[in-house]
């Protein structure tokens, strides 16, 4: 089974209840990867952060420093990779 | 310990250290020589290519920020419980942990009641990876408009055109140069030192310069010719130099217009793209006689102009609907418009289309370019109006009609930062436009959350100034929340938005107010507690914003230890944070915000503290790899280089830019239907425009009800933001200068008024008033009045500096009737009456 380093930042941060995990996971995408990923509320990252199969717009995942794009979760994952998931920040302002 | 001098310090004493000069936003790189632990020398760092030795007044008064016996060097907090602008804080010195624990006992109540109470005016540019403190606390208020004054519409368009932050024409190339509302390359915007040196270089091999201005400034006295030209109405003469281009001469780049710009795809009467079964943009293929997808069409026999059908649909190429607009916008209409004579413009578009040199290449590092040497640069005059962004892409339409968007010799896009331009597929072989380069698009949602309503603008650039109406009328605009709190970070709010007398109320109305400044200022005369950071000769951080012709950072080090209990900045927000217990938030916002997501092997434990030079030792080394960490800055002082010619021309490749802004109309559709659904049918969005055309603003409405003249500020290099003018040293150099003395006016509108140099004045705007020293000049439009940024400072801790107190704000009107409906820009221009006063 394929190994992934976890960074969860932010909100997925305390969604998940972690800040770095190393997972040994069943399967071979994002998608999978995502659906263990238990989250405190009994669920698991891929509800929180997926909708209609699309990430959803407010929240970001990098592999090995890539952004996906919303309809990239069944990006396939070799063992190995760097997740790091995040909410989107939008409001970054100053001046 | 420091040694008094009686002579001259000679060059060989003490050290040269090398670091980043902070009086800018723009970081110029700087040695300074200290002797026995005392800064004595600041000069330009000569290895430095962004400012090339060069150093501008405010940098070589950089000591006397340093020193300046007004700084405030120990927490404070306020004994006078009264507050107002002119009330005594009666600070008191106490402790940092006292501080805090006020801060944080204070703020942290808001925190948990409800975070969006927290109204933030967050300044310091250098600093502007701290910009995200807010979002971390759990605010999304913004509560200053210092960046909006000048590039509320500016930025958006440049974002949205190339992926860029900013423009400049290309000072290696550009032999024609047309200045607009702008000091580049002569008093003042990008990165001062090094774009003087640059300009003046240009100058002299021979490059010519137009300045449009309604005062003579710097710019428009160095240049060979000034046009005066009245205030917000620019953009009526590149119309009109436009219509002279495709109407009368018909001498514009078709090439360019047809292959690297969506010009040629076929609108539709709704004002959208003619799009196939696929979705996709058509274009009309000449040979075929028929639309066609704009990627099945060979270049020659792609249709630029025109209006054809399909069956019976009707159709015109982008191009031809701006040139049908055109068709209005003669120099003879314009000329009523502007004050310019129409000869005038026909003249200046003339010359400019000749020195375009349209069809030409040239080779540079063995890779051939189109060579366009001619190119119109802009900045705040011409385009911080109610209009801003017609009028931006009014400048970006005329440069293309040139071809000389990003090319040599042209108008060329500069990057935010070091990670150049944002150069993403969009649709239809487009650029993917970027308007929002500081955060992504927030989504529609009503009520708002943010007090500033940047829900509302989805090509929006944060308008800070719509406070004023959103705190004082919240149930008009749904506002569910009543802000309690201020957090004011090397920001003056009081100072840079209009409607001052609102700013004050809304200030009156806070619970508690905090800053984290170096100075007092007038809007500190509002807070509670006073945590004193350290200026950039006691401070760490790498530097690289809006730099014209480099990339890289240039690296700020503490040269001297800090004078009295003051704390860097980072520990201040870090400390903070960790009292209200987010600092795990605050460290995972850092990670987003310096790019170490995509890196993850630099990202900061959430649950650690980490020092100033711990994290900026790992910002460093995530850009420049392990071995330049924050040591190898301390030697080096700098990693600024040039940019490679791939880096700056023709930075979107096979992409195409927008000419025509369709994806604009789009949002401004979208956004009616939200507002609609919310039963706000009353909020204007007519500025959503695919295309930019003349139409009177506010102000020249204004003029109408007897408004009769205009006023305007201004700025040269001596000064930026509002700190400088608290320096004695700027301050008397400013004081010898008569544009600064007092409000300028025209000597032929003097005699008609019978006003004389030193007579007190007052100008009164639909907002308000201010009164000053009249200030008789020649060089100013004479319809128009000037008042100097110096005069407007009104509360001074230094009493070596006078206070002048015509404060050009309070004439200014934070509304939506003069706030641009798509980018949320502001107006930066009144109509006023004006009166001489007895005595």
């Amino acid at each position: 089974m394929p190994i992934a380093k976890i960074a969860a930042l932010g909100t997925t941060r305390k969604m998940l209840g972690f800040s770095r995990h190393t997972l040994e996971f069943e399967g071979s995408t994002v998608a999978d990867l995502l659906r263990q990923l238990p989250t405190l509320d009994g669920n698991c990252l891929y509800d929180s952060l997926v909708c209609d199969g699309k990430l959803r717009t407010d929240f970001a995942i990098l592999v090995d420093g890539l952004s996906l794009k919303s309809d990239q979760l069944d990006k396939p994952l070799q063992g190995g990779e760097e997740i790091v998931t995040m909410a989107i920040i939008r409001s970054l302002s100053g001046g | 310990m420091a040694t008094m001098h009686t002579a001259p310090i000679s060059p060989n004493e003490g050290r040269w250290i090398p670091s980043t000069c902070g009086m800018c936003l723009h970081g110029c790189g700087i040695k300074v020589q200290v002797v026995d632990g005392v800064a004595v020398k600041i000069e330009g760092d000569p290895s430095n290519p962004d400012n090339l030795g060069k150093l501008c007044p405010k940098g070589n008064a950089g000591i006397a920020r340093l020193y300046d016996s007004t700084r405030v060097l120990h927490p404070m907090k306020r004994t006078n419980p009264k507050k107002g602008l002119h009330e005594n804080p009666g600070w008191v010195k106490i402790s940092w942990e006292e501080a805090y624990e006020i801060v944080g006992r204070e703020l942290g109540k808001i925190r948990k009641e409800d975070p969006r109470k927290l109204l933030c005016a967050i300044g310091d540019f250098q600093r502007i990876l701290f910009w995200g403190w807010p979002a971390a606390f759990g605010s999304p208020n913004f509560f200053t408009s210092l960046g909006n004054y000048c590039g509320g519409s500016y930025h958006p368009v440049n974002g949205s055109v190339d992926g860029s932050f900013a423009s400049i024409n290309d000072y290696e190339h550009c032999n024609y140069w047309i200045q607009i509302g702008s000091g580049d390359g002569f008093s003042s915007h990008l990165h001062l030192s090094g774009s003087a040196k640059r300009m003046a270089d240009a100058r002299m091999r021979g490059m010519r310069v137009v300045s449009l201005d309604p005062r003579c400034s710097v710019a428009s006295a160095k240049a060979d010719e000034w046009i005066p030209i009245l205030p917000g109405t620019d953009r009526a003469f590149v119309l009109g130099m436009a219509h002279v281009l495709v109407h009368e001469l018909r001498r514009y780049d078709r090439e360019f217009l047809r292959d690297r710009t969506n010009a040629a795809y076929l609108v539709k009467g709704d004002g959208y793209f003619y799009r196939d079964a696929q979705g996709k943009a058509q274009v009309w293929d000449i040979a075929a006689n028929a639309p066609r997808p704009w990627d099945a069409v060979a270049p020659q026999n792609v249709a630029l102009e025109g209006a054809y059908f399909d069956g019976a649909v009707q159709l015109r190429t982008g191009f031809q609907v701006w040139k049908d607009i055109l068709l209005e916008n003669t120099p003879e209409k314009m000329a009523e418009i502007t004050s310019v004579p129409a000869s005038t413009m026909r003249r200046i578009a003339g010359e400019f289309v000749d020195a375009a040199q349209i069809g030409a290449t040239i080779q540079i590092q063995g890779k051939i370019y189109p060579y366009r040497p001619a190119a119109l640069n802009y900045y705040r005059g011409s385009q911080s109006h109610a209009n801003g962004f017609f009028d931006n892409v009014t400048y970006k339409l005329f440069n293309m009609l040139a071809g000389n968007i990003d090319v040599p010799g042209g108008h060329l896009g500069v990057p935010l930062d070091h990670r150049g331009f944002f150069v993403s597929p969009g649709e239809d072989g487009m650029l993917k436009p970027e308007p929002h380069q500081l955060h992504p698009v927030p989504p529609f949602k009503y009520p708002p959350d943010s007090t500033h309503l940047m829900e509302w603008f989805p090509i929006g650039f944060d308008a800070g100034q719509l406070n004023a109406e959103t705190l004082l009328n919240p149930e008009r605009f749904g506002l569910n929340y009543r802000p309690e709190a201020v957090l004011l970070y090397h920001s003056n709010p009081w100072w840079n938005m209009p409607e001052t007398d609102k700013i004050e109320e809304i200030f009156q109305r806070m619970k508690f107010v905090v800053a984290i400044d170096i100075q007092e200022t007038e809007s500190t005369q509002w807070a509670d507690v006073f945590l004193p950071d350290r200026t950039f000769l006691e401070s760490t951080l790498l530097n690289c914003l809006e730099p014209p012709a480099v990339t890289g950072h240039s690296f700020r080090q503490p040269v001297v230890e800090p004078l009295g209990d003051t704390q860097d900045a980072y520990d201040i927000l870090t400390e903070l944070a960790e009292r209200m217990g987010f600092r795990d938030d605050w460290n995972d916002l850092l990670n987003i915000v310096c790019g170490f997501a995509a890196k993850p092997k630099y990202l900061l434990d959430p649950n650690k503290r980490h020092s100033v030079d711990e994290f900026w030792d790992q910002y460093a080394r995530s850009i420049y790899g392990d071995d330049k960490g924050l040591e190898w800055f301390k030697v080096h002082g700098h990693a600024v280089r040039y940019r490679t010619p791939e880096e700056t021309y023709l930075p979107f490749g096979n992409l195409r830019i927008p000419f025509y802004f369709e994806f604009v109309k789009r949002l401004g559709d979208e956004m009616r239907v939200k507002f609609s659904e919310v039963g706000l049918k009353d909020w204007p969005l007519d500025n959503y425009q695919p295309l930019p055309f003349w139409k009177n603003s506010q102000v020249i409405e204004d003029g109408k009800a007897g408004y009769e003249y205009y006023a305007i500020t201004f700025k040269e290099s001596l000064h930026t933001f509002a700190d400088t003018m608290v320096m004695p040293w700027l301050s008397e150099v400013s004081e010898k200068d008569s544009v600064h003395g007092g409000i300028l006016l025209n000597s032929a509108t003097a005699h008609k008024l019978e006003i004389k140099t030193g007579d007190r004045i007052r100008l009164t705007s639909p907002a308000g008033s201010i009164e000053g020293a009249a200030q008789v000049v020649e060089g100013i439009h004479p319809q128009v009045f000037g008042v100097s940024n110096v005069i407007t400072r009104q509360v001074l801790s230094n009493k070596r500096v006078r206070a002048k107190g015509s404060h050009f704000n309070r004439l200014l009107t934070g509304s939506m009737l003069y706030t641009d409906s798509a980018t949320g820009g502001l107006e930066s221009t009144a109509r006023v009456r004006v009166e001489r006063l007895r005595g």
